[in-house]
């Protein structure tokens, strides 16, 4: 085949990026090597090391230039790269280019990989002897992340081997079609644009944060790793102990971030689902925060070295496989945001192996190094710690466990090609009931070990104020107790036992820091972050178990449903207002925006004297695609009170209005009647009336779109309910003729369920066709007025370059427009009929008036006496037909099916788990200030 | 070190008593014919178009009704007291959670499967103005 030229291509792009790709990619293995025979080798380990931070800067310098290409390519849309067609379109705002960015998979591993080397640099210049292990390991995982985007293939006999993807591949590489035999394909490419569910701040801001959770796994991880490879089995805790803190909130915030997405701005209803996604996230997270109680009782007594080190490769191993579970496709339909199949699930199975043998080789190998310790005591805080470590990894092998259920099902079609795949029935309830006792394990746990001393030490006067303190924690939490339950009324036993835990919690949590903290900075950080996990636990309680439907319209339903609970959902009519649930509901109207159509709903409750007691409005919006042929999503609005949230999102709206498919095909089938009418006899029946007002030929209407030469006529219509005599409707319905063809836009009564519009034959009625129209001569001299019997006709001037739409200019023309002013019912109309010489030919081109009915044409010029020949006729339109077409009972399209409920107490969720995070990040600010004190 | 044993012994009970109670919680779907003996099953199946899928918030915003065939080819009328879900009729197959009364199958909960409509590779063409 020939090779086609293209132009308009930019190749550059894809030739630096391929470059810096097999770059980033030598230069990880060349790091890799080098630092491992930098912490090998004791005596060249320095110019060992020089080699290793060669080849990580030249890493480093190869990510962040992939992603500038990448950013660059996307910002200045060249659709001829795959990715950006994917991602971008001509309509996407600059602030969501980098939700854009990592949209897809390629763009979330260079996310990734970005807060990898960002990382490792801070290691290089501070991580002293630990440098050298560290980048090891970590270089060695950035070798596996960048041969995601490495995109080689190779066949081994009849198979093709796919090694990444890259995301700088040109679109003709990616597939054969026969656009691109096109060589100017480039002009015609456009693109698909970022879903628009994506398109809020969330997504700007939510993923690069998950992400650095995700990557700040890696380096406990490589530290562990080099902890005992290196043979020091304590040295390496202090240092790991600040990242594990630093990791544990940052990937705390990043989840909580998804929570907060899914509620502010997805109809979900809720924060948490368990759904398998935030599940997987969970889980190293658990992990993470084990491992932060493990390193502390290693700091503070030595003991658990061993298990410090398991639970921090552990927690990386979860985040390699959560990675591996949303982004192989195995979960399909479980989840509503794994990514879709790529091609690389042998690629990460491969990551999950390779990053689980290496910590279990150095583990195996080097695990003598660590000297047997006498059993924990009973009494000891450390040993009540590692209970709590060892439920927290109980907890997330239990998740894991459940949502790893698609994986069993695959396995188990491999021998049993006849297994039907098992599913868990009720996914939410199926994880609360386990974890609601771990969840009072750990603040029972969390409350009170914290009175326990390291090594059990304890004296007879700390056994006195012991028990003082003991008596006023049960108080406090009984008086706390039955406040709470008075608000939150709880009926289940296993959540008023986790409410009296959570209860218990904080009040022992302020008590100890009162009592045996006495305020210290120092002891701030377990402070806040375990108030927090109890505070958030009551928080999970009122939002979670107490969430109330108030969308249900009491009046109308009581007796219908067998089950109440299953109502949720209640109609609103436009500007007609509900009581629902003390609240008068009225939706006063919608504007739309780009391609968001936002709602205004109001909120209004009132006293038996109907004096208002509260009132709100809030604003949910429905999303059209990009293309606006339809509404891809809700999104919700909260009225948010300091003790309750009000959650409004649209669960539905009539079909015709969701898709313009629905809308047409609606359109199509009504059953429209022809209705003739005239400005002196209006329709008249038993119920309805309807007359002329007038005619509008500027007319205005929400689905038109006015272009030039279009002829476009509205009816104002006057339509009285006589059922109901106060309601007179005003509409107006346009006709428009653009070229030949006739467009019909409708107006819609939707109280009478009717539509009218106006049928096509209107244009043959009202215009005389050229060969009918009866013409009069006139003959006139520049400047002369004439009387046409009621039209008076005045001669105002020549215009040699003519304004007529219908005039097209060609060289040589000669034209003349003679300018021509009538009067005709006491309204000035000007008309420029046009004499035009082309060639040989005499010729005019009229002009028209559609309002007024007058036609004029310019047919010669005597330019020895200077007579002027003009031909003049006029349209009947004193009194005119108007065909209209009458569509009944039309299903209206003014309403919206809504759900509102109220979460009370959600802000105790949000400050609780708000506290416990930061609590983390607290920690590890004390610690790094400790080391500077100490240096 | 025996301490360790016992929460080693304590987990691992834990941990049965889980999967014991887990078995509980999962299930295969069911066909229509044994949702006539159960109370409580999840259907998997597919929706069929060519019949009516009734909708109207115009009368009552929590009931969709529509006609769904079963894995094995028995077709059912279900009804679903709430609204009906975003893109149903998309849909690939779906799954109903309910009980089977008099043959009409009241659907608690639906999960639908829906074609990807994002990220497959298409190619977006200009459109001409």
């Amino acid at each position: 085949m020939q090779e086609i030229q293209y132009f308009g291509e930019h190749l550059w792009p894809k030739n630096i990026g391929h470059f810096l790709i097999i770059l980033g990619f030598v230069s990880a293995i060349f790091s890799s090597f080098t630092y491992f025979k930098a912490t090998n080798n004791v005596e060249e380990s320095k110019a060992w090391k020089t080699l290793g931070r060669i080849g990580f800067l030249a890493h480093t310098v190869s990510v962040l230039g992939i992603i500038t290409i990448l950013f660059y390519i996307m910002v200045n849309h060249y659709y001829e790269y795959a990715y950006v067609s994917q991602h971008v379109n001509d309509f996407l705002p600059m602030k969501y280019i980098a939700s854009a960015f990592w949209e897809g998979q390629e763009g979330s591993f260079l996310l990734w990989m970005f807060w990898h080397v960002v990382l490792g640099c801070i290691i290089m210049f501070n991580g002293k002897k630990w440098e050298a292990p560290v980048l090891s390991i970590l270089a060695l995982v950035e070798v596996v992340l960048i041969s995601m985007i490495l995109g080689i293939q190779f066949e081994i006999g009849e198979t093709l081997v796919k090694i990444g993807s890259n995301p700088l591949l040109l679109f003709r590489d990616t597939m054969d079609i026969p656009l691109f035999q096109n060589a100017d394909y480039v002009s015609l490419l456009s693109g698909s644009g970022l879903n628009p569910l994506l398109q809020n701040y969330w997504m700007t801001i939510h993923p690069p944060t998950l992400f650095l959770g995700f990557a700040s796994t890696v380096v406990p991880f490589c530290f562990a790793i080099a902890g005992f490879w290196l043979k020091e089995p304590q040295a390496w805790i202090k240092p790991t102990l600040k990242w594990t803190l630093f990791s544990g909130g940052i990937l705390g915030i990043g989840i909580l971030m998804g929570g907060a997405w899914a509620y502010e701005a997805l109809s979900f209803g809720g924060y948490w689902a368990w759904d398998p996604v935030e599940n997987m996230s969970l889980v190293p997270w658990l992990i993470m925060v084990a491992a932060v109680h493990s390193l502390l009782i290693t700091n503070s007594t030595g003991r658990g070295v061993k298990s410090s080190f398991i639970l921090l490769c552990l927690s990386f191993v979860m985040i390699l496989y959560s990675t591996f579970l949303t982004r192989s496709g195995v979960l399909g339909e479980t989840s509503v945001h794994a990514f879709t199949e790529m091609g690389l699930e042998n690629q990460l199975l491969l990551l999950i192996i390779v990053f689980t043998a290496i910590p279990l080789f150095v583990y195996l190998k080097n695990r003598k190094i660590i000297t047997k310790q006498p059993d924990d005591k009973i009494n000891s805080r450390e040993f009540w710690m590692f209970i709590g470590a060892i439920i927290l990894l109980f907890s997330s092998i239990l998740i894991t466990a459940s949502t790893s259920l698609p994986i069993y099902n695959k396995i188990a079609e491999l021998f049993d090609p006849d297994f039907v795949g098992l599913v868990i029935n009720e996914p939410i309830q199926h994880y609360n009931k386990n974890q609601i006792w771990i969840a009072v394990f750990i603040v029972l746990l969390s409350s009170l070990a914290q009175f326990l001393r390291y090594n059990g030490r304890i004296t007879d006067s700390f056994k006195k104020k012991l028990k003082k303190h003991a008596v006023i924690s049960i108080i406090g939490t009984l008086v706390l107790t039955f406040v709470v339950n008075m608000w939150l009324q709880i009926e289940s036993v296993p959540y008023f036992v986790l409410m009296v835990a959570g209860v218990f919690g904080i009040v022992s949590n302020i008590d100890y820091f009162m009592g045996f903290n006495k305020f210290q900075w120092k002891n701030s950080a377990s402070f806040c972050s375990h108030l927090g996990f109890s505070i958030m636990l009551v928080g999970i309680l009122a939002s979670g178990v107490n969430k109330r439907h108030i969308s249900n319209n009491e009046f109308v339903f009581r007796d219908i449903m067998e089950d109440e609970s299953l109502n949720k959902k209640v109609t609103l009519l436009k500007e007609k207002p509900i009581f629902m649930n003390g609240y008068w509901v009225q939706w006063t109207g919608d504007t739309l925006v780009n391609n968001e159509r936002t709602y205004d709903i109001s909120f209004t409750k009132v006293d038996s004297n109907n004096l208002i007691l509260e009132e709100f409005h809030i604003n949910p919006v429905s999303v059209y695609s990009n293309d606006k042929t339809e509404i891809v999503a809700f999104n919700p609005s909260t009225k948010h009170y300091l003790h309750k949230d009000i959650f409004t999102h649209i669960a539905g709206l009539p079909a015709q209005l969701m898709k313009m498919e629905f809308s047409k095909e609606m359109e199509d089938t009504l059953n429209y009647a022809p209705q003739m009418i005239t400005t002196e006899s209006p329709f008249i029946s038993d119920t309805l009336d309807i007359e002329i007002i007038g005619i509008d030929y500027n007319p205005v209407h929400k689905d038109y779109e006015p272009k030039e030469n279009d002829l476009a006529v509205g009816f104002d219509l006057k339509v009285t309910d006589k059922l109901n005599p106060d309601e007179v409707f005003n509409i107006k319905p346009v006709v428009v003729l653009r070229g030949a063809v006739v467009y019909k836009y409708y107006e819609e009564i939707n109280d009478l369920n009717m539509r009218i519009r106006i049928n096509e034959s209107f244009f043959e009625r009202f215009f005389t066709i050229e060969q009918d129209v009866e013409y009069e001569e006139i003959v006139m001299k520049e400047g002369d007025i004439i009387e046409l019997g009621d039209l008076s006709l005045k001669h105002l001037g020549f215009n040699k370059t003519p304004d007529n739409k219908a005039y097209r200019k060609e060289d040589d023309d000669i034209a003349i427009g003679s300018k021509l002013e009538f009067i005709s019912n006491g309204k000035k109309v000007e008309l420029e009929p046009v004499y035009l010489i082309r060639g040989s030919r005499q010729s005019s081109v009229k002009d028209y008036d559609p309002e007024s009915g007058i036609h004029a044409k310019f047919t010669s010029i005597d330019p020895k006496t200077g007579n002027l020949t003009f031909q003049i006729a006029k349209d009947e339109r004193d009194q005119f037909e108007v065909p209209l077409e009458i569509a009944n009972n039309v299903p209206r399209s003014d309403i919206i099916v809504i759900e509102s409920i109220v979460f009370p107490g959600i802000n105790l969720f949000w400050l609780g788990s708000i506290m416990m995070l930061i609590g983390m990040l607290i920690g590890m600010g004390i610690r790094m200030r400790n080391k500077k004190a100490v240096a | 070190m025996k301490k360790a044993y016992i929460i080693g012994i304590l987990m691992i009970v834990a941990g049965i008593g889980y999967l014991i109670s887990a078995t509980s919680d999962v299930s295969t779907y069911a066909n229509f014919s044994d949702a006539k003996s159960n109370s409580k099953v999840k259907v998997s199946g597919f929706l069929i178009k060519n019949k009516p899928i009734v909708y109207d918030p115009n009368v009552d915003a929590n009931l969709t009704t529509f006609f769904m065939e079963d894995q094995k080819g028995e077709s059912m009328k279900v009804i679903y007291q709430n609204s009906k879900p975003q893109d149903f009729e998309m849909s690939e197959s779906l799954v109903v959670t309910g009980k089977l009364e008099n043959d009409i199958f009241y659907a608690s909960d639906i999960l639908l499967k829906c074609p990807s409509k994002y990220k497959d590779q298409e190619v977006m063409l200009r459109k001409n103005e």
